[in-house]
């Protein structure tokens, strides 16, 4: 009997056990749509706070991804508890209606004590849960939840397809930031170039072009405002001009950057390498005796000539005799005259046999020829025309040498000079030549700091016979040009940094990128720049204890010649022009003081853009803001004015 | 097998029982199978209603269809206690002596009709207490048993208020049930004038002994009830005390006082009848819900708000039932 109750006791926790299943199935089913719809309303959440505010644009991705862990969420939280039998036969009983049979057998069943009543109760549960069908008792549907985490998916992916909103100053600021990353690359790119080409002799200018480096390396790290690069942009382009002014303190530099200034980029070869490229461009050539332009008449005459025998080989008739005949004479007319001018052109003795021999085609290929080798010929001889310019443009000695501003040359002088006193192989007059030109190079040596003072006791050494002590004088007056030229080219990178660092204000102050960016106005030693046309140079005078006595006789500007027609006039500047004085006061709060001066119309087109113009005004005045070059009470309208120009 | 036995001669008593009342009272079928179970249980019923319905006849016939002896005492504002309870009087014995004889009144009955109890006087009424509680008497300092078993059927008019004594709170909650008697529905009445117009008489037949009845009563209290059932039966008499945690709101708001534990006795045992006329050998909710109103509407006393609002005590029960989840640790999938 007790069997037998056991066995239906068996049969009720079955039953139940197979319930308790399907309902914890069912619970994570339903926690996994609660899930989703948690998930999906974060969702929609997150995407739509993106389309309304600044955020950042992983929000996006999280707001895609949020849905994922919060229906897993779901699932383990509905399927995590696993049902007790208890609660599932109180369930079941309440579900069915069968009147807590199946809760109380499992009560009684277990409680020894309840005796005949215990099993009566057990038997007759036993055969109400052999009926249970779990499918149909826990089936699976979509709760109202699914509907909703449906309809926020595809709110969400509606949204996709929704233009997020953002504000003009977001805009700008996002524009900025991208600007500031962008000038940081390119500003740290071209300091890491200019360290790997030519590395600073002096420790503060490699100092100084690391700090230029760490500056743009920032810029593309961390998040700026505009006005805070700028600052950054002003504090180390400060640092770089007073390192500028530190080395053009030296005045033996004065020489070199005037060289340098006046240079046409050629001058930096040597004397030597300028008389080997002239005897290998003369072993080409051959013994020309003709100039180039009488070579330009020789290659008119020759192509005339071409035409000539193009239009004999169309023909093809018997009155063209004759003119293969007048076209024979010219050929051997103009053969001669390039032998005269010492050109070797055997090809236009061919054309004639090839003439004399009625064959058009072969006359004509042999013309070709001729030009084509004429031209050569006509390049080369030009190449050499412009070598020997140089040549004689190259100081002859130490004294026009150290003139002309060629250091190069002259510390080669001087080495060369320095080794032959050494080798002491030198005769009386040789040492009496080398003595002469090294006390005449003593004056033009005064511009190149200590270098006149080696060369002076080099003479006086040389006088008083001490070969080894002149020898070494000279050697150290070239290393003490050598150092300068070490100082300039220091110099030279320093400027062509701070020009950079313009730029970068520039493009960070006017929101454009690095290669829409140029820097307007003179480049010294180089092209103006695309601006207007004659913005003054902040930086023109990095060795500024030379501009009052800047002496620029002689300097060769082909860029800035005149050009054009202008109706500006001739002579003096109109009285409108002229400069006028104005008494201001300070007046923080107040109005702006604002004078009206009369002015002369300019009339033409202007080759700058409104735009440009502008934006390179604007870059200007956000630099001197910057370098708090303008009163502070003045900021704002500063500000404002020219934020109204880009408008 | 003797409990299969017991259950199944106690569902052929109950089907006996209820066809012979059948034979006399038409329809009031609530009545009747309320009647039955406090019957069953062992307790007291209080039947309320107009006159005219069937009251005393219910009462009547039950007596007829147990073997049971049967009074009936008829209630008046001049009753006294020692008319019903029976009274020491000076009788002459063999000898020519005499000597006070206690003579029973008519509570020493199996089967007491006490018809329209609230006519009787408080004092009157509370003479019923000690016998309905204790099944015993006191009298002429002598304490006397009552025959088992022992139940009192009351009966009580709620209109006619003039000249009526309310039964007092102790009083009413010896009752195992209030049963309101309503109207009989049209066809009902019809059989009613039916059978009461023609002469035509009905014999109603004894179709339980009293040791039957004893037996029966016995089976009832075995029933077994499962743990979460008789927390909500105490949980249903827990809500009815206002002012406390477990009270329902409605009960706080229009209840003075609840329901005592004598509630709670009755809901159980009066579910453990209904489940074995159900066919059951356990007790439901269901069968605790059924029987809530007619153990508790006389139980709650009704506070100055819930009289004038004319809030009665079946809807606060109604309401309570709602309220009170059957199991609370039940979590609905």
């Amino acid at each position: 009997m007790l069997a037998q109750a056991m066995s239906e006791l068996q049969i009720v926790e079955t039953a139940l056990a197979r319930a308790a299943q399907r309902r914890r199935w069912s619970r994570a089913l339903r926690g996994l749509w609660h899930g989703l719809l948690v998930g999906a309303f974060l969702s929609l959440l997150v995407a739509g706070a993106y389309h309304l505010f600044p955020l950042p644009r992983w929000t996006l991705l999280a707001a895609s991804l949020v849905t994922l862990p919060c229906l897993l969420v779901g699932l383990l939280v509905g399927g995590w508890r696993k049902p007790r039998l208890n609660d599932t036969a109180r369930w079941v009983d309440g579900r069915q209606h069968l009147k807590e049979r199946l809760s109380t057998a499992l009560e009684l069943g277990s409680d020894p004590s309840a005796g005949r009543w215990g099993q009566l109760v057990v038997s007759d549960a036993a055969e109400h849960a052999k009926g249970l069908d779990p499918r149909k008792l826990v089936p699976f549907r979509l709760p109202k939840s699914a509907r909703w985490a449906l309809l926020f998916l595809a709110l969400c992916a509606g949204l996709g397809f929704v233009p997020e909103y953002r504000s003009k100053a977001f805009l700008q600021k996002q524009a900025d930031k991208q600007t500031i990353k962008d000038v940081g690359r390119q500003l740290a790119e071209l300091t890491r170039r200019s360290l790997d080409q030519r590395p600073p002799a002096l420790p503060p200018t490699e100092k100084s072009l690391q700090a230029v480096e760490a500056l743009g390396s920032e810029f593309t790290k961390k998040a700026l405002t505009r006005s805070e690069a700028l600052k950054d942009l002003a504090s180390v382009a400060d640092q770089l001009k007073d390192q500028l002014k530190e080395l053009g303190k030296d005045p033996g530099l004065k020489k070199l950057e005037q060289a340098a200034r006046a240079s046409t980029g050629s001058d930096s070869q040597t004397a030597a390498g300028l008389q080997k490229q002239i005897e290998a461009l003369q072993k080409q050539i051959g013994t020309p005796t003709g100039n180039p332009e009488a070579m330009d008449k020789l290659q008119k005459d020759l192509q005339k000539l071409q035409e000539a025998a193009k239009g004999l080989a169309d023909k093809n008739s018997a009155g063209t005799e004759a003119e293969r005949q007048k076209l024979s004479e010219a050929l051997s007319a103009l053969s001669k005259q390039a032998q005269q001018m010492g050109l070797q052109m055997p090809q236009l003795d061919d054309a004639i046999s090839a003439l004399a021999a009625n064959q058009p085609e072969l006359v004509l290929k042999d013309i070709q020829a001729s030009l084509t080798d004429l031209e050569k010929t006509r390049d080369m001889a030009k190449s050499l025309a412009q070598l020997q310019q140089q040549m004689e443009k190259l100081g002859k000695d130490l004294a026009e040498q150290l003139k002309n501003g060629q250091p190069e040359a002259a510390q080669m002088t001087l080495q060369k000079m320095a080794q032959q006193l050494k080798a002491a192989k030198l005769s009386p007059d040789q040492l009496q030549k080398l003595l002469q030109e090294v006390s005449q190079a003593v004056d033009p040596a005064g511009n190149y700091g200590k270098v006149a003072d080696y060369l002076k006791s080099a003479a006086q050494q040389m006088k008083g016979g001490d070969q080894p002590g002149a020898s070494q004088s000279l050697a150290d007056a070239a290393k003490e040009l050598e150092k300068l030229m070490q100082q300039m080219g220091d110099a030279q990178q320093l400027q062509a940094e701070l020009e950079a660092m313009n730029r970068a204000s520039m493009c960070v102050g006017t929101g454009q990128c690095w290669s829409q960016c140029k820097n307007p106005g003179f480049k010294p030693g180089g092209r103006p720049g695309t601006g207007v046309g004659t913005w003054a140079d902040e930086n023109a005078g990095w060795n500024g204890q030379f501009n009052d006595h800047w002496d620029n006789t002689g300097i060769v500007r082909p860029d800035q010649d005149p050009r054009g027609l202008t109706d500006r006039g001739q002579g003096d500047l109109s009285d409108a022009l002229k400069p006028t004085k104005v008494k201001g006061q300070f007046s923080p709060g107040g109005q702006m003081p604002s004078i009206t001066l009369k002015g002369v119309s300019i009339k033409g087109q202007s080759k700058v853009s409104y735009e440009e113009a502008a934006a390179a005004a604007q870059s200007d005045a956000q630099s001197a803001l910057s370098q708090e070059k303008v009163p502070r009470a003045y900021q704002g309208a500063v500000k404002d004015y020219f934020d109204d120009l880009k408008k | 097998m003797e409990t299969e036995q017991a259950v199944q001669n106690f569902r052929t008593a109950h089907a006996n029982l209820r066809a012979e009342l059948g034979k006399v009272i038409v329809g009031q079928d609530a009545v009747v199978e309320g009647t039955l179970i406090s019957l069953f249980a062992g307790g007291h019923v209080l039947l309320e209603g107009v006159p005219g319905l069937g009251k005393t006849l219910l009462v009547r016939t039950l007596g007829e269809a147990l073997d049971l002896s049967f009074s009936r005492i008829q209630f008046t504002p001049d009753l006294m206690p020692a008319d019903i309870l029976g009274t020491n009087i000076v009788m002459e014995i063999p000898g020519g002596r005499r000597e006070f004889q206690f003579q029973r009144g008519p509570i020493f009955a199996h089967l007491v009709l006490a018809d329209e109890i609230n006519r009787a006087t408080p004092k009157t009424q509370s003479a019923l207490l000690e016998a309905m509680q204790e099944h015993q008497v006191t009298a002429g300092g002598e304490l006397r048993k009552l025959v088992e078993p022992f139940f009192v059927m009351a009966t009580q008019n709620p209109i006619d208020q003039e000249g009526t004594y309310p039964l007092p709170e102790a009083q009413l909650d010896r009752f195992f049930f209030k049963i309101l008697v309503g109207y009989p529905n049209a066809a009902e009445l019809t059989e009613v004038l039916s059978r009461t117009t023609t002469g035509a008489s009905v014999q109603v037949s004894q179709v339980l002994s009293r040791e039957a009845l004893l037996d029966l009563m016995a089976v009832v209290r075995q029933v077994p009830v499962a743990s979460h059932v008789k927390d909500y039966a105490v949980r249903l008499v827990l809500a009815t005390h206002p002012g406390t945690e477990t009270a329902a709101p409605i009960a706080g708001q229009y209840l003075r006082f609840g329901s005592s534990p004598r509630g709670g006795q009755s809901l159980i045992l009066a579910g453990k009848v209904r489940a074995l006329t159900d066919g059951r050998f356990n007790v439901s909710f269901d069968d605790i819900a059924a029987v809530a109103p007619l153990a508790l509407r006389h139980r709650l006393i009704l506070n100055f708000e819930a009289e004038a609002e004319g809030i009665t005590t079946d809807h606060i029960i109604a309401q309570i039932l709602k309220d009170v989840p059957r199991d609370a640790q039940v979590v609905v999938a």
